[in-house]
């Protein structure tokens, strides 16, 4: 379990109302740090600028899907360990496993409850594991 | 047609004479020739009997007179008693069951009482012969001469029993003659042997002669009963194969109405792939006229694209070689016209009995719409599944931000609409999950993921993950009893979506502040689970089809407490593919039991 308490959480997602709505329930009710990021492309970019602790990804996304685009992150040093959420319609167990297998931190089924959303993402950041020692 | 012997027998009761039958057929042939000759030998014997008796009865009274009194009568005594011995020997043969397979033991009988009479007649003879009167050795001669010859007809059948009976009468005789002192007598003891000789020689010709006709006629008995048989069984034959002919007939007949009525093409190819001839289906299927394709006799290959002919050559190899029919093969097949169809085919080689290939019938269905079908709802449930979740994953998450509280208080009208407005928004959701459910149990395209779960953990998390459900409906969400710590072999999800399906089920059709129990019991090999209300119960009318789509007992609960009528549907179906078993119900004193068992899993 990580020292802080979850501060700032950056969020990739391509669809604007779903970008709104996220942010507006992260910040109001989570009392969060929100970056909302709309284009894929530039998210490794925001996220070095943001500095976030946590990073929630869309799985569906045009020009460049949450999958690929976490990858990505993983050849980025500065970005690479950072935990990442998943948020997915209609992945297949099998596709989650293996996201999993890479080190995703977890992941959150779309469709989700904004009231709900901050108190799910709090759970998974206590389930990380802390730094070494 | 069988052995005379068989004609009583008939009388005998059915088994015995079955029992004979079978023994007789098990019998060799000389056996039955034996009994034949047997037979003859005994129906001989009442002649023979009354003859004894009239004979001796004239001979006791001429020499009643002449000879010692006592000893005329011990031999007629004796006369009797071996006459007795005789009607005994032919009764006792008469009623015998098993004439064929017992023929030596009476011809040994018969052979024994013949030497009695014939010994009886010859001590006659030797006896009372050494006479004063000249007329009385004639009449004994005369006597001793009729008795013995008229032992030929009797014994014919059996020359050694003629010989042992015609000796034991005319031997002593001879003996007493030879030795009377007299040269006429002498010289007739040596005749009489002579004589004997003789008869015992035409005795014999004659016993070959019965002999060989008895084995000429059981010969033709057995070649008349194999005729019979034979004649039998062709008739039957001929019957049976023009019974046959008609059933072929019949069936031809149907068989070429079902291929010409048929909704689906039929193709009668030859055993080189060139097309025989085609139904009225192909024939608007494909656009070539029947008359036409029966008279060229072209190459199936016309209904296949020219670049798959090379293919097609190949597969046909393959088909003749294996001669085993081929189904559901699909196939893109150019009309006549240039337009395509996709076809199924089910393609079946007729062999003949020397397994050769005679010909080919391919039977191909149209399913070009079917398949256009498919592809249109694959595509609609793509749409469900995701173009119409997007947008009301945005209406949902808007108004729960706003229902929240968290944008500031809102007015109370405004606060129960926006509220029926997420409400509603949520049975749409509910809605368009469901149907997808549906769509992917039906399809075949619903994949469990099975772990090794503890179930009551699991069931303790479907208790905190549904309290939303107690809380809206105003009861309470109880354990009953101890939850017990199994192991199941099932799929989180899916387990987790069928137990929120019956808590919420529970909880709405509950009175308020009533209880919603859940308990767990254990069941040997399985376990249950069961969820109990106190609702008002399942209508009767409502139980045969409670598991059905779209299922619901009074529409209007609907409107006011939400759900699809899907929810049930899908559980059976999920429970089913974990192995399981879901059913219900009503409890005592009111309400209703909902209930899935599973197979536990096996610890090793």
């Amino acid at each position: 379990m990580p020292a802080q308490p979850l501060q700032r959480v950056c969020y990739v997602e391509d669809d604007e109302d779903i970008r709104k709505i996220v942010r507006m329930s992260l910040e109001r009710i989570g009392k969060f740090t929100v970056e909302v990021v709309g284009d894929p492309m530039v998210a490794i970019e925001a996220m070095k600028a943001f500095k976030p602790e946590l990073v929630m990804l869309d799985w569906m996304m045009p020009g460049m899907d949450g999958p690929t685009l976490y990858r990505k992150m993983r050849e980025v040093p500065e970005v690479r360990d950072l935990p990442v959420v998943f948020i997915t319609a209609k992945a297949s167990e099998k596709e989650l496993n293996e996201l999993r297998s890479l080190g995703a931190a977890g992941t959150i089924s779309k469709p989700f409850s904004p009231k709900d959303l901050p108190e799910q993402l709090r759970e998974i950041w206590q389930r990380i594991p802390g730094p070494a020692g | 047609m069988n052995s005379p012997s068989a004609a009583p027998d008939a009388l005998a009761s059915a088994p015995a004479a079955a029992a004979r039958a079978t023994q007789g057929e098990q019998r060799s042939d000389p056996q039955r020739v034996l009994a034949d000759r047997v037979e003859q030998l005994y129906s001989q014997m009442p002649l023979g009997i009354v003859f004894t008796l009239i004979i001796g009865a004239i001979a006791t009274y001429e020499l009643y007179d002449t000879r010692t009194r006592e000893l005329v009568l011990f031999w007629w005594g004796l006369v009797l008693l071996i006459t007795a011995a005789r009607t005994a020997l032919w009764l006792g043969y008469r009623k015998s069951t098993d004439r064929i397979g017992e023929a030596r033991q009476w011809l040994r009988w018969l052979a024994i009482s013949a030497l009695a009479n014939g010994a009886n007649w010859g001590f006659a003879g030797a006896v009372f012969f050494p006479s004063h009167t000249d007329e009385q050795q004639v009449f004994l001669a005369f006597l001793l001469a009729g008795i013995a010859s008229a032992g030929i007809p009797t014994y014919a059948a059996s020359w050694p029993m003629f010989a042992l009976y015609a000796a034991a009468v005319v031997l002593p005789f001879a003996y007493v003659l030879a030795n009377f002192g007299n040269r006429l007598f002498v010289e007739i003891a040596v005749l009489v042997p002579l004589f004997y000789l003789a008869n015992v020689g035409i005795a014999y010709r004659l016993n070959q002669v019965f002999h060989s006709g008895y084995r000429l006629r059981h010969a033709y008995g057995r070649l008349t009963e194999d005729y019979t048989t034979l004649n039998q069984r062709l008739e039957r034959q001929l019957v049976e194969l023009d019974e046959a002919r008609r059933q072929v007939e019949a069936s031809g007949r149907k068989l070429a109405l079902f291929a010409e009525r048929a909704p689906i093409a039929v193709l009668e190819l030859d055993a080189q792939g060139h097309i025989q001839q085609i139904n009225h289906a192909a024939e608007n299927l494909f656009g070539w006229p029947s008359n036409e394709v029966a008279t060229r006799k072209p190459s199936v290959k016309i209904l296949i694209r020219p670049e798959y002919h090379a293919e097609f050559d190949k597969q046909w190899a393959e088909l003749m070689q294996s001669r085993a029919p081929v189904a559901h093969l699909r196939v893109r097949n150019p009309r006549r016209d240039g337009l395509e169809v996709v076809c199924e085919w089910n393609v079946t080689p007729l062999v003949n009995s020397e397994g050769e290939v005679v010909g080919v019938i391919a039977q191909g269905q149209d399913i070009t719409r079917q398949m256009e079908a498919d592809k249109l709802k694959k595509e609609f449930t793509s749409t469900l599944s995701h173009e119409l979740r997007t947008p009301l994953t945005s209406i949902i998450g808007s108004l729960q931000l706003i229902n929240s509280g968290v944008l500031g208080e809102l007015d109370k009208d405004i606060a129960d609409l926006t509220g029926v407005a997420e409400r509603n928004g949520q049975r749409l959701l509910d809605l368009i999950n469901d149907i997808l459910d549906v769509e992917k149990i039906e399809s075949g395209n619903l994949a469990m993921v099975p772990e090794v779960l503890s179930l009551d953990e699991l069931v303790s998390e479907s208790l905190v993950l549904n309290r939303g459900f107690a809380e809206r409906f105003k009861v309470r969400f109880e354990v009953g009893g101890a939850l017990l710590p199994v192991k199941v072999h099932a799929d989180r999800k899916r387990l987790l979506q069928v137990m929120t399906n019956l808590l919420s089920n529970a909880a709405k059709f509950s009175p308020q502040g009533e209880a919603v129990q859940v308990v767990m019991q254990d069941q040997r090999d399985r376990v249950r689970i069961a969820i109990l209300d106190r609702g008002p119960g399942i209508p009767e009318s409502f139980r045969g089809r409670i598991f059905g789509r779209f299922a619901q007992a009074d529409s209007s609960v609907t409107r006011q407490k939400g759900g699809t009528g899907l929810g049930l549907a899908i559980c059976k179906r999920l429970i089913e593919l974990m192995d399981g078993h879901i059913g219900f119900s009503n409890r005592e004193h009111g309400g209703t039991e909902f209930y899935f068992d599973l197979p536990k899993h096996a610890t090793t």
